[in-house]
């Protein structure tokens, strides 16, 4: 083999990599310990604030799954000077858009302005940091948004339930892994404005929170804004984080779940055990994905929807369903989602599916295909970065969990030095048939329908 | 005298750093600033092919659209999703290049294509590492003029839409979308928003050649290019070197924009076992080009527009009935369709429905307040203001106001428009679009649970979901 030219290409490669793009970068720490980033682009009159805190649903305890994110409504529900209805209120009234989110291992509160109005969001964020308003009239109400979300999203649609509660289950043992992310009903009424107050204390700290805000900002005066909104707001002692780890899976698990609103079958064939974050091999396993299901070239879109012409939809994710590559935190599961004909079953899927895994095992990847996966990256990166929204998320993700948020100018380099041997490493020790979860869904005919 | 401004404005900042700053009340902030749409430059070639360019160096990124007035307004009734089809095959093998070959070659390029089809357009939007921008021209020219419809994708394609359609209508929402469509605009080609599994198994590669070539030709296109292009005289020059030499062709006629005039309905859909009921109700509505358009905007966004809207804060935050309530306004080229949407448990179906009409009548009733008005006229304002910051958003726009013949000044002119209107305006836009006793109403969920309560609001037509 040729050395180097493949170092001279892969130099090229990564040069050009950091030639697209530069997004600037301000990193900080106010006293209470808060971290702040500031990313400025004068370019379009936008400006996006976003906070995220380093709890998420892995963080609940027995009993209380689905409380991060019944919680997270309560961040909605009034601060000390900012009562019920003002925030959104004071938000779209400014010109903005507002939400929030909540993951398995974080919780994200963002707000998108024309970029003047930038105090505004500020102010609003700071109130709720320092005093969240908690009663129980809101928390009741609350409890009645959260149950309509569950059974808007997840028990009158179609494989939801069985994606969101039943895939968890099968493929961890931990409970702070396992358990539903949106909670039960159970567990749900049994919240407590006690529990709320108590969660807030010790996990929306602002030394359990980064504040990143992006876009067309004057960095001393958006820093004096921020100084004196947040940098009085007390911290707390840090949280424990969980203890997530998951047993060695040492034999393959399935599961059949009849679905009583779908009507196209579907299956999921997920692997366990996958590689830390930022790794040599987490690198590797993004690029495996990228060859497998990135864009229409991939590998299981021309072998299963084009080739065997069995799967109608193919997609994948290293933290499937609830993470991507950027916010995959370990113990997670490389997943692949496939909807498919009812002239096949999940079983053969799942062949199929593990002769298109084999076949990369076995042969690994040629470089000209690898180098289309690279291409088909870094463009997908560079699209992204357009919306402050965004890069501000982004960033914020990258603080959070690397404490490195340059990662978004950098990573492309650590993705472009995945070697094909890396590739075909990773994918022999990924995809071995003992760490493997089937879940098949099949439409249910009404009667028995669970 | 010029001195003293730098000093005064030094007092200023040293007097803001220095002051305890009241952190009970919000901060003042300016009013919000005036919108100007970048430079666009417009051209139009000699078939007809009319060529949008918007330079914008801030990213290595090129995002192109090729946009043609040719939607599914124009499928023949027996063979409707024929315009969609051609769509999705677009990209399924050309007198050049296979499936295959364009699928690689575009990730090659690092470009990522779709293509869509709604009622009026038939666009396909690209984006693309900015270095790559020729070539993907050239592919795009090629789907556009060249797509062979091969015999086999066409079974795959028809096989696959099947299985879609069981899916798409296992979804309580779905149904209720395709059943208030198909009763607003009745007979009309906007009423069906999905085609039926046996017209798409009617639809064969004759009529998509046809379609393609009636449809897709430059006269009837526009293409937009944004992004880090060559300099404006090379890249209309690259334009006109792909699609120059495409024949210019007459065009056929849109059906006529016949609607029925609405009327109060209530229809039921069945859907055994559903632990919801899908509201969704309103009435037909005016384009883009009548006085009424913006007054409605602005009123639909005060009714249904964001979370401090009164729907969202009666049904959601109030009452607790659903997690979802909204109204949309959908403005087709000929008609738009305003709704009213919310999704809330079967035991309350009575008391929401009387509080979504109790909203939908109020608008009609007294003048909205001074701050509910400031308040949507910023929001729509700043969300347009954001919706413009990528190139996706722009090219969006632009291809809307190019291909539902708006005047140019469509966009530079949005805010202002958005900022003239009067409470006056509203109220009579609500008389007339969301009255309650015009309203189409739609329910999605168990009938056997929704029936009784419901018929207190009218006569109640139940039908069977078709899975």
């Amino acid at each position: 083999m040729n050395t180097k030219t493949l170092a001279l290409a892969l130099a090229t490669a990564a040069t050009l990599a950091a030639a697209d793009l530069k997004i600037p970068i301000e990193r900080y720490t106010l006293k209470n310990g808060m971290r702040i980033v500031l990313s400025a682009d004068n370019s379009a009159p936008v400006v996006a604030v976003y906070v995220i805190f380093g709890v998420g649903a892995r963080s609940e305890e027995k009993g209380r799954t689905g409380f991060a994110h019944l919680f997270e409504h309560m961040m909605f529900q009034g601060s000390e000077n900012a009562p019920k209805g003002v925030l959104d209120k004071l938000v779209e009234g400014n010109g903005g858009m507002l939400n929030g989110s909540t993951h398995p291992d974080f919780t994200d509160y963002f707000e998108v302005l024309p970029s003047n109005k930038l105090p505004v969001a500020l102010w609003l964020e700071a109130d709720r940091m320092r005093g969240l308003k908690i009663t129980k009239e809101n928390l009741d109400n609350q409890r009645e948004a959260v149950k309509q979300e569950r059974r808007l999203r997840m028990d009158n649609q179609p494989y939801v339930t069985a994606i969101i509660d039943n895939w968890p289950m099968l493929a961890y043992r931990n409970w702070g892994n396992s358990h539903s992310l949106i909670g039960s009903f159970e567990d749900l009424n049994a919240a407590t404005v006690d529990d709320v107050a108590r969660f807030f204390k010790t996990f929306y700290a602002p030394n359990n929170a980064v504040m990143v805000v992006a876009g067309d900002i004057q960095a001393a005066e958006a820093k004096k804004w921020i100084e004196t909104y947040f940098a009085d707001i007390p911290p707390q002692p840090q949280p424990k984080h969980p203890d997530l780890a998951e047993p060695a899976q040492t034999e393959a698990r399935r599961e059949v779940y009849k679905d009583k609103f779908a009507q196209v079958p579907a299956v999921v064939v997920g692997y366990t055990g996958t590689p830390k974050r930022r790794s040599p091999e987490y690198y590797a396993i993004l690029m495996i994905d990228a060859i497998l299901t990135g864009g229409e070239s991939s590998r299981l879109y021309q072998g299963l929807v084009k080739g065997r012409q069995s799967a109608i939809q193919v997609e994948a994710n290293l933290g499937w369903p609830f993470a991507g590559p950027a916010d995959y935190r370990e113990p997670a599961v490389y997943a692949i989602n496939v909807v498919h004909k009812p002239n096949f079953t999940g079983a053969q899927l799942v062949a199929q599916v593990e002769e298109e895994l084999g076949k990369l095992v076995k042969e690994g990847v040629p470089a000209a295909e690898l180098e289309r996966a690279r291409t088909f990256l870094r463009a997908q990166r560079v699209g992204e970065m357009q919306s402050s929204y965004r890069r501000a998320g982004l960033l914020a993700q990258y603080e959070l969990f690397d404490s490195n948020p340059d990662l978004v100018n950098t990573e492309m380099e650590s993705l472009f030095a995945v070697t094909p041997a890396q590739v075909q490493a990773a994918a022999k020790k990924l995809f071995a048939p003992q760490r493997k979860n089937v879940l098949e869904i099949v439409p249910a005919p009404k009667a028995e329908g669970k | 005298m010029t001195h003293w401004i730098p000093i005064f404005a030094i007092l200023l900042a040293s007097a803001l750093g220095a002051q305890a700053i009241d952190r009970t009340k919000p901060p003042e902030t300016p009013p919000l600033a005036a919108y100007k749409l970048p430079p666009v430059a417009e051209s139009t070639l000699a078939n007809g092919l009319r060529v949008v360019m918007v330079e914008d160096r801030r990213f290595p990124l090129v995002t192109l659209r090729l946009a043609f007035s040719a939607g599914s307004k124009f499928d023949p009734t027996e063979t409707s999703g024929l315009a969609e089809t051609v769509s999705a095959l677009l990209r399924e093998g050309t007198s050049k290049r296979t499936s295959r070959q364009i699928a690689e070659e575009l990730a090659s390029l690092g470009a990522n294509l779709n293509t869509t089809v709604s009622a009026d357009n038939l666009v396909i939007g690209a984006s693309v590492l900015a270095e790559n921008a020729p070539k993907l021209l050239d592919l795009v020219a090629d789907l556009a003029r060249n797509a062979s419809f091969p015999e086999d994708e066409i079974k795959l394609r028809k096989q696959n839409r099947e299985q879609e359609l069981i899916d798409a209508r296992s979804r309580a929402e779905t149904l209720a979308e395709e059943k208030f469509a198909a009763l607003v605009y009745g007979s009309h080609p906007y009423g069906r928003i999905l085609p039926t599994a046996e017209s798409i198994a009617r639809i064969d590669r004759a009529a998509l050649v046809s379609y393609r070539d009636r449809l897709l030709v430059p006269n009837n296109a526009v293409l937009i290019l944004i992004g880090a292009l060559p300099p404006k005289d090379q890249a209309l020059k690259l334009a006109a070197s792909k699609f120059g030499d495409w024949a210019k062709k007459p065009l056929p006629t849109p059906p006529a924009a016949k609607f029925p005039e609405p009327k109060r309905t209530l229809v039921l859909v069945d859907r055994p076992g559903s632990v919801q009921a899908d509201i969704r109700a309103g009435q037909i509505a005016v384009t883009r080009t009548n006085p009424d358009y913006f007054p409605l905007v602005v009123g639909n966004s005060i009714l249904g527009g964001g979370s401090s809207s009164r729907m969202f804060l009666s049904i959601r935050e109030e009452k607790g009935f659903a997690y979802d309530a909204h109204t949309e306004l959908l403005p087709n080229k000929d008609a738009s369709m305003f709704a009213a949407v919310t999704q809330v448990r079967n035991e309350v179906i009575g008391d929401a429905m009387e509080t979504l009409l109790g909203e939908l009548e109020g608008m009609g009733q007294a003048h909205v307040k001074a701050q509910e008005l400031t308040d949507v006229k910023n929001y729509l304002n700043g969300t347009f203001v954001i919706r413009m910051e990528t190139q996706n958003g722009l090219a969006n726009q632009l291809s809307m106001t190019r291909t539902m013949g708006l005047p140019e000044s469509y966009l530079e002119m949005y805010v202002t428009r958005i900022r003239s209107v009067e409470p006056e305006q509203i109220r009579n836009a609500a008389k007339k679009y969301f009255t309650p006793g015009d309203a189409t109403i739609v329910v999605v969920g168990d009938a056997q649970k929704l029936a009784k309560p419901l018929e207190k609001f009218g006569a109640v037509i139940v039908e069977k979901s078709k899975p």
